[in-house]
Formats: C-alpha cells, structure tokens, sequence
C-alpha cells in the first residue's frame, strides 16, 4: 500500500519537473533553433523544432554586421563599472550600519531600503534633464552612477544583513591587538564576508545587465548602446526576414547570464533569501 | 551591550557613522532624493522637454485627472499586475512544493536542474524576454504557438494584435518572467517548516491537502505575504518586457504606467504630464512600502 504511494507520488514529481522544465526552457529552445535556422527554413509550414543545419553563420552577422559585439562590451563595461562602485561604497556603509551604533540607526536603513521600491524610470525623468543641461548625456561616468544607485539599496542591506552574522568578539579580537576600525574590516571581516558579497555581485550583475530604461533615456549614441537598447533597436530595424539575427543577437545578451548562473547558482539562491526569510 | 560601550571608550571620528556612510548618502540623495522630489514638482509645472524654462500650474493634473485615458492605463496596469502576481506566486509555490518534495523522493540533481531552468527566466534582461515571446506569438504562418493551437483545430488566435488577447499574453510572459523569484523564496520558506510537525501529521494520517493547509502553508505565510507586496511594487514598475514584446499595443491595449509616463514625455514632450503619471506610480508603491513596513515591523515585534 505504502509503496504503490510512493510510486505514484515519484510518477507525479517527474512529470511536475517535465512540464515545468518545458514551460520555462521551451521559449529559450526555440529561440536556440530559430538563431540557427536559415531564411528559407524560417518560412517551412508548419515550422521545424529543429534547424537542419547548424551553422553560426547568423552568430556571425549579429555579432559584426549588427554590432552586437559593440553592444556587448558596452555593456560588459557599465556592469563592471557598477560592481566596481558598488563594492566601494556598500562594504563601508554594510560595515557601519552592521557595527556602529547610532540614533535613528533603523531608521535610516528603512529609508535607504525605500528607494529600492523606486522605479528608475522616475529618477530618469529630472536626471535626464539635468544632465542634458550639463551635456552629460551619452557619458560614462554618469550612466555608471545611475547604475551604481540604483543598484545601491538592495546591495547595502544585503551586505550589512551578512555582516550581521559575524560575531562581534571577531572585530572585539582585532582592536585589542590594536587593529583600527579600518584595520578590522579590510583585514579580519572582508575575508569573511566575501560568500556574502559575492551574492550580491551577482544579483548586481543581472540586474545591471538587464537594465533597460536607463541607458534607454541617457544614451542616444548607438555606439554607446548596452546590448538591451541595441536588442531593441534592432529589433524595430529587422522584419521578418531577419527574425534569426534578432534570435542570435538574444542568445548572445543571454550568454553571459547563463555562464555566470551556472557558475554561481548557489549565491543566486542565498542572495534571494537573504532577506526574506531572515525578516 | 557591553562589547560597544568598551569600542566607544575613546570616541575617534571612525567610531562615528559619517565616513561609513557618507558615500552613500551622496549618491543617493543625488540620484534618489533630488530627483523623486524633482519629478513631484514638475507635475505642478508645464515643463516641456522643449524649452528649459516653465511655470507652475494645476492645469496638467486637471487634465490628467479629467482624461479617461488615465483610468484606462490605470485598469490596464491594475489588470497586468494582479494576474501576473497572483499566478507567479501560486506557480512559484507549487515549483517549490515539487522541487522540494523532489529532493526528499527523487535524486537531487533533478531538482537543482528544474530549479536553474525557471531561474534562468527570471535572470535573463527583460527585452530579450519580450523578444522571446514575441517570436513565441508571432502570428504568420511560422509561429510556434499558433501551428500548436492549430494541431488542436484551434485556428488564427491573434496572440498580439487583438487587444484582449494581446493583455493577455503579456500577463503570460510575465509569469514565466517572475515566477522563479516566488517559487525561490517559497522554497527557502519549506526549508523552515518544522520536520517533526509534518512526521507527527504523518502519524496522525493526515493526507497531503491537510498537510498543505494546516502546517505548510500558515508556517511560510510570512515569507509568501512579503514576497506578495514585494512583486506587486517591481511588477508595477515594468516597462522593458512590454515595450519589446507589445510597444504597449494594439492602440494602446498593453499600455502600463510606467509606459504612458514615457510616452508622455519622448513622445509628446510633455515632461509635466510624464512626471503626474510617474508620481502617480510613485504614490501607488508608497502605499505598497507603508503596508511592507507594517508587516515587517510587526513580525519583528512578535
């Protein structure tokens, strides 16, 4: 009795992880096919799951005729940039809500965690024309910075949440061998909170990579497009007969995801939770 | 605590908060403050993206306010974001309750490959997720979806280009967008519920329902419910998926918040109108937070 309960209950996982994989793969398989596929067998009714070829011929066009690869290290360069910001503002302020006790410490965290909640649509709108004033559009350091602070709420709590797990007697160590604060953070608490900020690199990383508006409405410069506005306006560019360019052109803005997802799996997963399940 | 009075015996400016903090300050006061501030009083101006000087009046919210237009894009955005939550957080929770019971009969990595593979939707920019479907929906005679409806003698579904059908299939991409993010936090939610009550129903001969209803669910209710407010503000806020699959039509059938904001100011250079529909969107998650900072500080009282 127990055991044919146990069978069905297998029976019915492995088919839940059938259909699941399928709803959330299949969309991606299809644009995998699509990107190989040639014009004539885009045409093929019905259509085949399948090319019949496998030639990187379209990868090539995309990533040279279409500038993709341009799009590529663009946005390859504002993501580093960001994580680069992001480490240099958020391993202080983590560190100081974590350890230094203040007055309306809690509240401040509370305001800090609310422009998380802020569309960077609404931020764009005065920024845009701020900067347009000051001819900062199509710029660099500004779109960086506009990633870095967006990015900042959800980097400084989760870091600060991580610093939270470390004892107190670790730093307490330190300062009696005569450690300073500085001391005590660079050189006994950064090794340890490295799991921790690794995390939140990678959330970083997607975020900034998938980032939209933004460059969007800062950047009109298409050699300065990340691979999102250069997706879109290729995608407004093409027809029908170019369908599997813009499919290799979106394998090519997922391939990076993918790497460091399947690298990374693990902090995705903590990352994620940190908050909500310790809250 | 008596570790931090023995740290402040001897007050140096790295004992205060300031050096810590102030990085962080500037830039968000800069980039945050200012601007959510900015954006509230350019819709009591006619600021246009024309000319750089503008004066200030109430005409712009008389006129948005008295627009059916504005109702629309508010039914539309409403529409978008309670069925893409409700069904994202029902579908994460059922993944999680699979990949978890998976684990405990089945063979780990399994597991790990079902819960990377919804994961994946949800890392991937959200254009390329509207291109993606764009090609699922395509409705010539090479779409996938519509040669699949058709081996069911379902013929010529417009996917996109009729308008009902069109909110609705945005929905969908949505949900295969953001249920990996539900079903994340639900899991890690599972992993908390205690082993030794489900053993005791176990015993007790309680059947999976009862199981579901009486111990699972109330002990990840908090995990779930902020999860809820959390998507429910980011789902307001979504803008990159729908401008690559729909560019918010047909007419203007998909059209959300955060889009007519855009449009209203690139479009129509209407900077005041685009900020009276942004900071409409702002109070809509201002509310949102105010109802996430009650729960939180409830269960903290607890």
């Amino acid at each position: 009795m127990k055991k044919s309960n146990q069978k069905g209950a297998k029976i019915g996982i492995i088919i839940s992880f059938v259909l699941i994989t399928m709803f959330f793969l299949g969309p991606l398989l299809w644009v995998l096919s699509l990107s190989f596929k040639t014009v004539d067998e885009l045409f093929y009714v019905p259509p085949k799951l399948f090319p019949e070829t496998f030639s990187f011929e379209n990868y090539r066009q995309a990533l040279w005729q279409a500038d993709i690869i341009t799009y590529l290290f663009n946005s390859i360069r504002i993501v580093v940039g960001t994580i680069i910001g992001i480490a240099i503002v958020t391993i202080p302020a983590g560190y100081g809500f974590s350890r230094i006790k203040f007055k309306g410490s809690k509240v401040i965290q509370f305001l800090v965690l609310i422009f998380q909640m802020i569309s960077p649509l609404i931020i764009s709108i005065p920024l845009y024309r701020y900067f347009s004033k000051l001819n900062l559009l199509n710029n660099w350091t500004t779109l960086t910075l506009i990633y870095i602070a967006i990015a900042l709420p959800f980097a400084t709590w989760t870091l600060k949440g991580y610093f939270d797990t470390i004892p107190i007697s670790i730093d307490e160590a330190g300062t009696i061998d005569g450690c300073s604060r500085w001391k005590v953070l660079t050189e006994i608490l950064m090794p340890l909170i490295i799991p921790g900020f690794v995390s939140v690199i990678v959330i970083v990383f997607v975020t900034s990579w998938s980032q939209f508006i933004v460059p969007f409405i800062m950047i009109s410069d298409s050699r300065m497009f990340p691979i999102s506005v250069g997706l879109v306006n290729l995608q407004s560019s093409s027809d029908t007969i170019s369908t599997q360019l813009l499919a290799a052109a979106c394998v090519i803005g997922i391939i990076p995801t993918i790497i460091v997802f399947i690298i990374l799996q693990r902090y995705i997963v903590s990352a994620l939770t940190a908050g909500a399940v310790k809250g | 605590m008596p570790s931090t009075n023995t740290l402040l015996k001897h007050k140096k400016f790295s004992d205060t908060p300031i050096p810590w903090l102030l990085p962080l300050f500037i830039i968000l006061a800069f980039m945050f403050v200012y601007p959510t501030m900015q954006v509230i009083i350019y819709g009591f101006t006619n600021a246009k993206i024309t000319s750089p000087n503008y004066s200030f009046t109430l005409r712009t919210y008389k006129s948005i306010l008295s627009n059916p237009s504005t109702y629309y894009t508010l039914w539309i955005t409403i529409i978008f974001v309670f069925f893409s939550v409700l069904f994202q957080t029902l579908l994460g929770l059922a993944i999680a309750l699979a990949v978890d019971k998976g684990e405990s009969l089945l063979f780990k990595r399994g597991s790990i490959f079902v819960r990377i593979s919804s994961l994946l939707s949800w890392a991937i920019p959200g254009v390329i997720v509207g291109v993606v479907w764009g090609f699922i929906y395509s409705e010539t005679g090479t779409g996938i979806l519509i040669n699949l409806f058709k081996s069911l003698n379902i013929e010529n579904i417009k996917f996109l280009t009729d308008p009902k059908n069109a909110l609705v299939s945005v929905i969908v991409a949505n949900i295969w967008r953001g249920s990996a993010q539900s079903m994340i936090l639900s899991y890690a939610g599972l992993k908390t519920v205690g082993k030794a009550q489900i053993e005791a129903s176990n015993i007790d001969g309680a059947n999976a329902w009862q199981r579901l209803s009486k111990i699972i669910l109330p002990d990840i209710f908090p995990v779930i419910s902020t999860n809820i407010i959390l998507n429910t503000i980011m789902t307001f806020n979504t803008f990159d998926m729908v401008w690559s699959l729909t560019g918010g039509g047909p007419g203007r059938a998909t059209e959300v918040l955060a889009m007519t904001s855009y449009k209203a100011i690139f479009n129509n250079y209407s900077i005041s109108k685009g900020s009276t529909y942004a900071t409409l969107l702002l109070l809509i998650n201002s509310i949102m937070a105010v109802i996430y900072f009650n729960i939180l500080r409830k269960r903290e009282e607890d």
